[in-house]
């Protein structure tokens, strides 16, 4: 309508980005309803939008690399009590192999290694015990306090079975199983939907205090610590943050 | 939501931006990774002025940029031995071959590339890609102009000539 001036691509840039003020959108509208090229150039830059959105779109949508997880996990706020430099060190994201049992997946950034027996029995007692309907557990919790008597003198070290109620989990008993140099315990939890979980506490006389490492499986999921003398496993088809909470309760009652 | 939560948050378009910009998926999630680690090891310092997402995009531009200076062949892989990045869809792209898009942004300047791709990949407004490249808005919006003819160009697009060149 202003004549034969083509439009400045300077223009078209600030239409096109949509940034421009009401008054010259809309100026600029008209002219553009009257300059074919410029329509022409309009529509390919949404093409090579689209494009571009086609060609890299889905990477935003992929789950996070494992090495960018195992940072972030790092970073997260520390449970209260563990030492801080062993926290800042030692936060292991673990994938477990589905014929291979445990290994490390992408770069192993915790010195806790030795770990992984522990993940790996705690992870086959979860799922040989949590799917038994008759015997879940060996004494149930209305004998709670023979089972942990008597969990603590067959481990030789004082057991107790934590309280997760403010999780909405209440102990359903417990058993002893076997362990490579002493028995393990295994408490199991459950929920009023009839999830459960399972605290496996394991002494180990060698292993050094470290932070929390998270371990996986498929929907499984679970949290491993040493701390003085035993090594405790947390696990349970949960999402990671609830299951945090848990374990830091747990840390909390145990220590 | 706190610091943490939002750096997490940026991650993905953090990560979708670089491989734009890389091309080659190691290469860009080892800067993804080097923008992470710089972020929170300087989390402390972080005063909340404006978005998060804002704030990571500007580290990863300047450890890019350091990237470029340090070892300008390190992730230089040649176009032909590129893999094809995702499955490609064949919708309404159809008219717009998506390899051809995908070359032609590599060769783009570096400059040109990290300003369309924060436009028109990322969404960003002028000022605020502007802002983030520390360039004037003109100097965007000219870096701009050659980026989108240039894509055009080379994607065998080429925009009638009956407009005397910009720049």
């Amino acid at each position: 309508m202003t004549g034969p001036d083509p439009i400045r691509d300077e223009d078209l840039i600030a239409f096109h980005s949509g940034t421009l003020g009401k008054e010259a959108h809309d100026a600029l509208s008209a002219r553009i309803a009257a300059d074919p090229d410029a329509r022409a150039t309009l529509a390919e830059w949404d093409r090579q939008d689209a494009a571009l959105a086609a060609l890299y779109g889905p990477v935003a949508k992929e789950p996070l690399p494992e090495q960018l997880r195992a940072t972030l996990d790092a970073a997260a706020p520390p449970p209260r009590r563990p030492p801080a430099r062993l926290l800042a060190a030692a936060f292991a994201l673990l994938a477990i192999g589905a014929t291979a049992g445990w290994f490390a997946a992408g770069v192993m950034r915790s010195p806790a290694a030795p770990a992984f027996a522990i993940a790996d029995d705690a992870l086959r007692a979860h799922v040989t015990y949590v799917a038994e309907i008759a015997h879940p557990v060996e004494v149930a919790a209305d004998q709670a306090d023979h089972l942990v008597q008597w969990l603590s003198k067959r481990l030789g070290r004082d057991i107790k079975a934590p309280d997760f109620a403010a999780e909405g989990f209440l102990l359903m008993g417990g058993r002893l199983l076997p362990g490579a140099e002493s028995p393990a315990a295994l408490f199991m939890y459950e929920d009023d939907t009839g999830r459960r979980l399972t605290l496996y506490a394991l002494p180990e006389g060698g292993a050094e205090n470290s932070a929390f490492q998270f371990l996986s499986s498929g929907e499984t999921q679970g949290f491993y610590w040493h701390d003085a003398g035993l090594s405790y496993a947390v696990i349970g088809d949960l999402d990671r943050a609830r299951l945090r909470t848990i374990a830091l309760a747990a840390y909390d009652q145990l220590i | 939501m706190n610091l943490l939560d939002e750096i997490e948050a940026a991650i993905p378009s953090l990560r979708r931006y670089a491989h734009a910009l890389m091309r080659d998926r190691d290469g860009a999630d080892d800067l993804v990774q080097d923008s992470l680690e710089r972020a929170l090891s300087r989390r402390h310092l972080w005063r909340g002025e404006g978005p998060v997402r804002a704030w990571m995009f500007r580290i990863l531009l300047n450890l890019h940029r350091d990237g470029l200076r340090q070892a300008p062949r390190r992730h230089l892989v040649a176009i032909e031995s590129l893999p094809k990045e995702p499955a490609i869809p064949a919708r309404q792209e159809a008219h717009m071959d998506l390899r051809e898009v995908q070359v032609a942004i590599g060769r783009l300047p570096d400059d040109q590339r990290r300003a369309l791709l924060l436009v028109a990949l990322e969404g960003m407004s002028l000022a605020e890609a502007a802002a983030l490249l520390d360039i004037p808005e003109g100097t965007l919006v000219s870096r701009l102009g050659r980026a989108r003819a240039a894509l055009r160009e080379k994607t065998g697009r080429t925009a009638p000539h009956k407009k005397e060149g910009r720049a």
